[in-house]
């Protein structure tokens, strides 16, 4: 029964594309004075290094091939990976936020403390994509990439959770722990082949294995995912160590943390043995990402965002970043750049309508701007829901 | 029973006395034989012809008092006091109240509009002359060194405030006349930053910010003189309180302030930390320090997150945000 519909259903569609291609054919010439409009929505500059306030509201091209060595485990929102798959490429506007930060990040003195930067915005103004704009920059400019998809996935949707062996009281989320090594391995795998990304000091995991001094920053992630058990410890002593590595100069780092709220939000869903809710800081995790967004070092730029969606529903009250972080939060990171992430500008919407059009996404007819403009209140995500449906 | 017996006697006397007269009547009509002619039995009594009533006299409406008055006549001894409107004594044409379409005002004849009103009609300007010479031989001349505003505050700075009342009633007292408001300026008082954060807490909600005033109303005694000393110590106790330091206050610690003093805060020390010297030397830290203070004192809002954005950037020698 269910395949004889989707025979169906298939056949229809087919019917459809060939009654669509024949319009199209139609509309072709008439679509010709509208070429040049056409044109705006899209830049041929797809390395980010060559971004510039010209190519605001523009899309470039996020090549297949650094896709798949930045964004391979997560780093895009999943929404959107969707619409990318459906849209056969990955497009990412070209937007103020980003563009002032890699403008930041071109003039920033690396030999003095690592620069803070918090994005923020209400939900669905495209923080988490800014953010991959700045990763994708990043890595064209050979920074180690500290990038944490989303941090609410380990305080809120947990994989597993063990007493920790080392620390009293702590919880280690190890599966986690071990998927954001491999995410990060697979982020840096070009330079961690590099010579001089040596660890600095022994690592004792216990009484038969240890990481000692000199060997490669390699080695100690890969035996954090070979051994999971020292998986969360791994990626503290990973952190320790990229600070270290920074500080001599041996290379430049970008930490970049989305949902960095969470470490601050005073409970989780992780939970003890005895049921109990453990507070973030109780997560091992935490330590290490805490401790590298911390100033007390150079070479780095550091990126969090601050999200609403990161903690609990009760208390999304707000976007703006004081009140995200909290007092300790606020003290932890100050001082740091804070920078909005808007909604649509007019511009913005009509070249992401645009770019809709020849994705054959939306059907265009008179008033569909306005109209879609008004409905969606000129909210990115919301815009990309109504048009999934037009 | 006395007093019934005594009127039946009396009207059998009565009648006694008319058989008798009517006999005696029945009995010369006989003999004088019926000379005038026939009397008839008269129920209604006519008394002769009747006279037609007197037109009553109408009486003539004076004129109102108004337009006899003349010109230079004496206005206080006219309209002594504050009394309700009455056009017959006001000399003016004045009119009042809703005006009809294509008509004048209601004019002041039998108008409640003007009667509503309160008026000022026992307080022009010869009358206020005349009292204020009167009064004069009561005054003293008015103090050297208290020409104006500023130095009256600064000599005097408590304000008493306290009302008398005279009025014509059984008695003279009003109840109304013991309340005794004193009011000053909490910067006239020597307080220190903790001593006046305790003074503005003790007084409660008698402070207000916006004047910086303190009013004190004392109500609760009989008299007037027991209601000022009772304010008057209210005051001094505050005073003397707030400079006291008991030994819990000095348990007060950062979560408990009510301002973000940048200076004890932990933003100060990561400034320092970052820069590695003191406050003094980094450039821009004024601002910056601002900044994080309205932040948090007044609460987040985007202009002030923005705002604090551009003293960070100035801090750490960032560039300025892009021109959208």
């Amino acid at each position: 029964m269910m395949l004889k519909r989707t025979e169906r259903l298939i056949r229809k569609c087919s019917r459809l594309q060939n009654s669509y291609i024949q319009c199209s054919a139609l509309h072709t010439t008439k679509c010709l004075d509208s070429q040049e409009r056409l044109q705006s929505f899209r830049t041929n500059e797809d390395n980010p290094l060559n971004h510039g306030g010209e190519h605001t509201a523009q899309f470039y091209k996020l090549s297949d091939s650094d896709k798949a060595k930045v964004f391979l485990y997560g780093g895009l929102p999943k929404t959107f990976e969707i619409q990318a798959k459906t849209f056969n490429e990955t497009c990412l506007m070209v937007r103020k936020p980003a563009l002032d930060i890699i403008n930041c990040m071109k003039n920033i003195d690396y030999s003095k403390p690592a620069v803070r930067f918090v994005l923020y915005g209400k939900k669905g103004t495209g923080k988490s994509l800014a953010m991959a704009h700045i990763i994708h920059y990043a890595y064209k400019q050979d920074f180690l990439i500290v990038h944490v998809p989303w941090v609410g996935n380990w305080m809120r949707r947990c994989k597993e959770q063990s007493n920790s062996e080392t620390r009293e009281g702590y919880i280690d989320l190890n599966l986690d722990a071990a998927a954001w090594l491999l995410h990060f391995k697979t982020q840096n795998a070009h330079l961690l082949s590099k010579p001089e990304l040596k660890t600095s000091k022994d690592h004792v995991w216990n009484k038969r294995e240890t990481t000692p001094k000199d060997s490669s920053l390699l080695e100690l992630i890969e035996h954090g995912i070979a051994r999971v058990k020292y998986a969360s410890e791994t990626v503290n002593a990973l952190c320790d160590e990229i600070k270290t590595l920074s500080n001599d100069g041996k290379c430049k780092t970008i930490v970049a943390i989305d949902g960095y709220n969470a470490f601050f939000y005073p409970t989780t869903r992780v939970f003890t043995v005895k049921k109990e809710p453990v507070p973030p800081e109780k997560v091992s995790l935490t330590e290490g990402f805490l401790n590298i967004s911390k100033f007390d070092w150079k070479n780095a730029v550091i990126v969090v965002t601050v999200d609403e969606i990161a903690i609990a529903e009760k208390d999304q009250v707000s976007h703006l970043p004081r009140y995200l972080l909290g007092k300790k939060g606020f003290e932890h990171l100050d001082p740091f750049v804070p920078i909005l992430v808007e909604n649509y500008t007019k511009k913005e919407i009509l070249s992401c309508l645009d770019y809709y059009k020849e994705r054959k996404w939306i059907t265009p007819f008179t008033g569909l701007e306005e109209e879609v403009e008004f409905v969606s209140n000129s909210n990115p995500y919301k815009l990309m829901k109504i048009c999934a449906s037009l | 029973m006395l007093s019934f017996s005594r009127n039946f006697e009396k009207i059998l006397l009565n009648n006694v006395e008319k058989s008798l007269a009517l006999s005696i009547s029945y009995s010369t009509e006989t003999k004088k034989e019926v000379k005038e002619e026939f009397r008839i039995l008269n129920l209604k009594s006519v008394k002769g012809k009747v006279q037609p009533r007197k037109p009553q006299k109408q009486l003539e409406a004076l004129q109102p008092r108004a337009s006899k008055m003349p010109v230079d006549q004496d206005w206080a001894s006219v309209w002594p006091g504050p009394k309700t409107f009455h056009p017959a004594s006001v000399p003016l044409p004045v009119r009042q109240g809703y005006v009809e379409k294509a008509a004048a005002a209601p004019d002041k004849y039998g108008n409640a509009e003007l009667m509503k009103i309160p008026n000022f009609l026992h307080l022009t300007p010869p009358v206020i002359k005349r009292q204020c010479e009167a009064l004069k031989k009561f005054c003293t001349p008015w103090p050297k060194g208290l020409e104006n505003e500023e130095k009256c505050e600064k000599h005097f700075p408590i304000e008493v405030v306290s009302s008398d009342y005279c009025h014509s009633a059984p008695t003279l007292r009003n109840p109304l006349a013991r309340i005794v408001t004193i009011k000053l300026k909490l910067s006239s008082l020597k307080l220190d930053g903790r001593a006046k954060d305790k003074f503005i807490r003790l007084v409660g909600e008698r402070y207000n910010k916006e004047t910086d005033t303190v009013t004190i109303v004392a109500d609760r005694c009989p008299l007037k003189k027991q209601n000022y000393d009772y304010a008057m110590y209210l005051l001094t106790a505050c005073y003397h309180e707030s400079w006291n330091v008991e030994p819990w206050e000095e348990l007060k610690s950062e979560a408990d302030m009510e301002y973000y003093y940048w200076n004890n805060n932990a933003s100060k020390k990561s400034v320092e930390a970052l820069f590695g010297k003191p406050t003094e030397d980094i450039p821009n830290v004024q601002e910056y320090s601002e900044a994080v203070s309205t932040l948090i004192n007044e609460g987040e809002s985007e202009y002030l997150v923005t705002k604090y954005g551009q003293s960070v950037r100035k801090l750490l020698g960032l560039p300025d945000e892009l021109k959208s």
